[in-house]
């Protein structure tokens, strides 16, 4: 395993930290934030994927534009 | 093999659904529609749940009512654009032991051929899952990674830094990888623009691979309605 500095000096600290973890700690860490994620309301439904090939506009909105719970930008700044 | 296989090869991805590569045949669909059944999961777009469109590399798309399972979505396919059959796929498989159960990924080679596509999203995965490979094992790397790395390691400071570390081993994959011949000479900028162009080679390819199916899909969209 590379050390820290070397992984931090291409990726950075957030990524090191990822990296360095074992896939047992990565897969309980996105747990968690599935579960924040779910607790704050978020939706399972597909964000629109207009460079899937099996994204269809159409049926996107029939299956999941239900104004159901979803993350949405209430606010945004600048840009 | 999507994001839950990605989290556990070193990339980061918040998927929303689970992938599910599987043997399309008559006994194992058996199988697979009784787990279904087990999950309350009911098909939410075309196609059907048919070997036919399995075959033709579409994917079959699923959301479990059980209350266990959370409305998770599930996406089931067989065929991918440029990789082996589902036979090769299971044996190159990668399993992770957790304390109480076990789960089977393509290996990380399948998946890096899995996941160039014609999608954004899909090409700063690939670089995350062959970094965070290339990390983990830089102190004693065997052959078949060193080959690994260099054909897909998509991060051009690295990949110059591996060139010239392996530079016997790396005149060998020039011939699958030509932009390796920057790499070998430390020349960034002229790397970086290959990766670009060996990106949208790739991205093309898909689109191209798309088209026969895209329109299959738009048929059975019409037929439905």
């Amino acid at each position: 395993m590379a050390d820290r500095a070397e992984i931090e000096e291409f990726c950075g600290p957030e990524w090191a930290e990822w990296y360095l973890m074992t896939p047992q700690e990565r897969w309980e860490e996105s747990a968690k934030l599935w579960a924040t994620y779910l607790a704050l309301g978020g939706s399972l439904d597909p964000e629109p994927d207009p460079q899937s090939p099996f994204f269809d506009e159409q049926e996107w909105r029939e299956l999941f534009a239900h104004g159901g719970p979803g993350v949405r930008i209430v606010r945004r700044g600048g840009v | 093999m999507g994001g839950q296989a990605c989290v556990l090869y070193g990339a980061a991805e918040f998927s929303r659904d689970t992938d599910l590569a599987i043997l399309a045949d008559a006994e194992n669909l058996a199988r697979l529609k009784k787990a279904l059944h087990e999950l309350q999961a009911f098909c939410i777009a075309v196609p059907p749940l048919e070997q036919r469109f399995l075959d033709m590399g579409l994917a079959v798309h699923f959301r479990c009512q059980h209350e266990e399972a959370g409305n998770q979505r599930i996406d089931v396919m067989s065929k991918m654009r440029g990789v082996d059959d589902f036979a090769a796929l299971w044996n190159r498989r990668t399993t992770f032991d957790f304390d109480d159960h076990s789960v089977d990924v393509l290996s990380l080679p399948d998946l890096v051929k899995a996941k160039k596509t014609q999608r954004n999203k899909d090409w700063p995965m690939i670089a995350r899952l062959v970094e965070s490979n290339y990390f983990r094992n830089l102190d004693s790397p065997t052959d078949e990674q060193i080959r690994f790395w260099l054909r897909e390691l998509r991060t051009a400071e690295l990949l110059i830094k591996l060139a010239q570390r392996y530079a016997e081993t790396a005149p060998a994959i020039i011939a699958l990888r030509p932009l390796l011949a920057h790499a070998m000479a430390g020349d960034l900028l002229a790397l970086e623009a290959a990766l670009h162009d060996e990106e949208q080679r790739e991205r093309e390819a898909d689109r191209a691979y798309w088209l026969p199916l895209k329109t299959q899909l738009e048929q059975l969209r019409h037929a439905r309605q």
